[in-house]
């Protein structure tokens, strides 16, 4: 069995955060890691002379490769190191792809590949397949030579990959990159089934689920936690061990060895503070608010420039031109009684609900989804003819429109000659169309607030027997309000208008108010969490609610750390709730949970145990951890040290035996008689 | 936009009478009354838009040499004109006004 890391970074390409690359550490995590084989695959780029320094300081296999941003996706294209004018053939093709990739956003297409490699047969080809960023099966189909394996993020999806029949070989890969002041190693590799290391052996195994695994002996149920060996189940593990023994620690770096993990920390769900949680419960159902009020809020920005104010002054203007005009008439000149002075201008016909039928009917025509349902009514050749004739308006109208237009610069042309020429007041011009649509906007505007204000349940959502409820509320104070109001101002003499909408909207933009927050302050949207019961939640209940919500949120993550769920909760909640729900989710994902309570270290039921100890030796503190499955006699340690398990259980869950016996004969017997 | 609940009501607001224009003054609580054009309010303006909206609006139309009030006459043809235009407009304002907001009142009248 040989250990493989195929993907390792050792240059800062455009698609890498900077770093300096430490050919030591490189060293150091091959010997750490005990790695048999590795790839250097830098983004586009071959750096020929690096390789051969990698290859002169490592005693290991170390291959020739180049990641490629292929069609939007990455692929691993990996060359044999057996032959140096075939590297240096290789080295040459990078050049090309380098010449092609000068952003993170550039990528080669794969007419582009298919001409820079033209014989594919003797690269070792890895896409990444459940990793993002994906090359598309597609894009897999079209390469011109077989490719049999696809790189995975993480142990759920290589696991998925093993069972799916139709899916790739998975392997699984550091991606890492090396410089001097990292602390922690990755442990993310793939075992092949390959006695030496060659490419073509390698090659070989990739064609065989049977030929990967996560570990060294222990087939895909085990991967390697942490890069001092320690070896989990990918299922459901337990973690004890006294205080200050390294139990914390050893979550931390499991933490930071891998990606997307779910770490729950120690009391980080007590929820004691009423508020708090209810603007925790906010924050984490936004979307529900933001769908509620997302029609709520084109409805403000459509309203929000209307200036009522200066509308009533436009027709107020109007008409006292026009009667000045009017009652001067005896006094007027020449230039005044010229019929264009007091001609009114056209008014253009709005083209926007003509514009929008012609793409009803254009949506109508090439709709795929529904064609036999939209064919059973309206016939192609309908469409189409309803489509060319509101064009036809569509041009009429347009064309009468420029005619208008053409006029009204003609006649406000004439008219400025006309009014520096005569001290006769010139009517004003005014649009009551437009006045009449505002009107009609700021009626509809305040009926839907005064709808929205009627407090109303919007959303309800359950979680294991606790229910999310939202619900509308008005605003009762200005300091209500304040919960919406980003800034430090006063809110008293805005909040004064509240049940006047538009004269409300209107003071909240006096006030500068941002235009994207308008919407949030016309209705409070709180959320209650209620019991099994049908009550509002307690504090306990509270930090019950919230560990169920996180372990539920642990699904969309690789992992899933928690550190003593016991800490906030009592034995019963952890028994028929907790339990349960963890040991659900360890059947999609590798769940690791730090505990001193027996509730959840005994009655889970994990897959596997470990433990840690703290010891000194010659002076030095030293942690150990020892580890096995649950009905093993004995723990092992790394180094082959061992220790007595059931000692542990009851060391670390009952403050040893003496201390077991004594509660179950003195305390529990008594009782129970 | 619903406004149009009513019977329509065909009616006159605009008249030549006498040499002279009118419109129809509509006050709250009070019998309409013919008052002359040259004493028209914004109010009145506002009054007749609506109107204009929500009735078949009728006037009289606008012929220079029957209203021989210059004054009448210039005020008549300018407000005539505006609710020409207006009126022949009006299919489009509804539809516009129909369309405005529908989603929204839709989605929150059903919570009520």
């Amino acid at each position: 069995m040989k250990k493989i890391d195929l993907h390792i970074h050792t240059i800062a390409t455009v698609s890498d955060k900077a770093f300096d690359f430490d050919l030591s550490k490189l060293k150091e995590y091959t010997e750490k890691l005990e790695i048999d084989a590795i790839a250097i695959t830098n983004h586009n780029v071959f750096d020929f002379k690096q390789y051969n320094e990698i290859v002169k300081e490592l005693d290991i296999a170390v291959f020739p490769g180049i990641e490629i941003d292929l069609e939007r996706g990455h692929l691993l294209l990996i060359a044999d190191n057996k032959d140096l004018s075939e590297i240096n053939d290789f080295a040459k093709k990078c050049e090309r792809v380098s010449a092609l990739i000068n952003t993170k956003d550039d990528y080669i297409t794969l007419e582009q590949f298919n001409e820079i490699f033209t014989v594919l047969d003797k690269f070792l080809l890895i896409p990444h397949y459940q990793k993002n960023p994906i090359i598309s099966n597609d894009i897999i189909s079209q390469i011109k030579t077989l490719v049999s394996s696809g790189e995975v993020s993480s142990y759920k999806k290589f696991k998925t990959c093993i069972k799916d029949q139709e899916s790739l070989v998975p392997v699984i890969f550091s991606d890492t990159r090396y410089f001097s002041t990292m602390k922690n190693f990755s442990t993310q590799q793939t075992f092949v089934d390959l006695k030496e290391i060659t490419l073509n052996g390698i090659k070989s195994c990739l064609t065989d689920k049977q030929k990967v695994f996560l570990t060294k002996e222990e087939g895909n149920d085990f991967f390697q936690a942490t890069d001092d060996g320690l070896m989990l189940s990918t299922g459901l593990n337990v973690i004890l061990g006294e205080r200050s023994t390294g139990k914390t620690v050893t979550l931390e770096k499991i933490f930071y060895n891998h990606e997307n993990v779910k770490y729950i920390e120690q009391f980080s769900l007590l929820q004691n503070d009423k508020q708090k949680f209810e603007e925790l419960l906010s924050r984490r159902h936004s979307s529900v608010s933001e769908e509620f009020l997302t029609e709520f809020k084109q409805v403000i920005d459509s309203v929000k420039n209307i200036d009522e104010k200066q509308n009533e002054l436009e027709i107020e203007n109007y008409l006292e031109s026009l009667l000045k005009y009017a009652s001067d008439n005896e006094k007027a000149d020449a230039f005044s009684n010229t019929k264009l002075f007091s001609e009114s201008l056209f008014t253009k016909k709005d083209l926007l609900s003509l514009k929008n039928l012609i793409s009803a009917t254009k949506l109508l025509k090439e709709n795929s989804d529904y064609k036999n349902i939209i064919n059973k009514h309206i016939t192609d050749e309908s469409l189409e003819s309803l489509e060319i004739d509101l064009m036809k308006e569509y041009i009429r109208v347009e064309e009468i429109n420029l005619k208008k237009d053409w006029v009204n610069n003609l006649i406000s042309k004439v008219k400025d000659e006309l009014r520096f020429r005569t001290s006769s007041t010139v009517p004003e011009e005014v649009d009551f169309y437009r006045i009449m649509v505002e009107k009609d906007k700021i009626k509809k505007f305040n009926k839907i607030v005064n709808d929205l204000k009627i407090e109303t349940e919007i959303d309800r959502k359950e979680i294991r027997g606790f229910k999310i409820v939202a619900f509308t509320k008005n605003f009762t104070s200005a300091t209500h309000l304040k919960k919406v109001c980003k800034r430090q101002i006063s809110l008293i003499q805005t909040f004064s208008n509240y049940n006047l909408p538009f004269k409300f909207l209107k003071s909240l933009q006096n006030i500068d108010i941002e235009e994207t927050e308008l919407y949030k302050f016309f209705i409070d949207i709180e959320y209650k969490t209620l019991n099994k019961l049908g009550f509002e939640v307690s504090g306990g209940e509270r930090s019950e609610f919230n560990l169920l919500h996180e372990i539920n949120d642990a699904l969309k993550h690789e992992m899933l750390l928690i550190d003593e769920p016991e800490s906030s909760f009592d034995n019963i909640f952890l028994k028929n709730e907790v339990n349960s729900l963890l040991r659900d989710i360890s059947k999609s994902i590798p769940v690791i949970i730090v505990t001193h309570n027996s509730t959840v270290g005994a009655s889970i039921k994990p897959n596997y145990i470990a433990c840690t100890k703290r010891e000194i030796e010659n002076g030095t503190i030293i942690y150990k951890t020892f580890s096995g499955h649950p009905a093993d006699i004995h723990l092992k340690s790394v180094t082959g040290e061992i220790i007595n398990n059931y000692d542990v259980i009851l060391n670390c869950l009952e403050a040893g035996n003496d201390e077991y016996n004594k509660r179950r004969e003195e305390t529990y017997d008594i009782l129970k008689n | 936009m619903n406004i149009i609940k009513e019977e329509k009501k065909h009616m006159i607001y605009l008249k030549i009478e006498d040499n002279k224009g009118y419109f129809l003054k509509q006050e709250k609580e009070q019998a309409d009354k013919w008052v002359e054009i040259d004493k028209i309010l914004k109010e009145d303006l506002m009054n007749l838009l609506e109107s204009a909206i929500s009735t078949d609006f009728e006037m009289d139309e606008y012929l220079e040499e029957k209203i021989g009030h210059k004054a009448h006459q210039i005020v008549y043809k300018s407000i005539y004109e505006k609710f020409l235009d207006f009126i022949n407009d009006k299919k489009s304002f509804i539809d516009e006004c129909d369309a405005q907001f529908s989603s929204a009142i839709a989605k929150y009248e059903s919570l009520l």
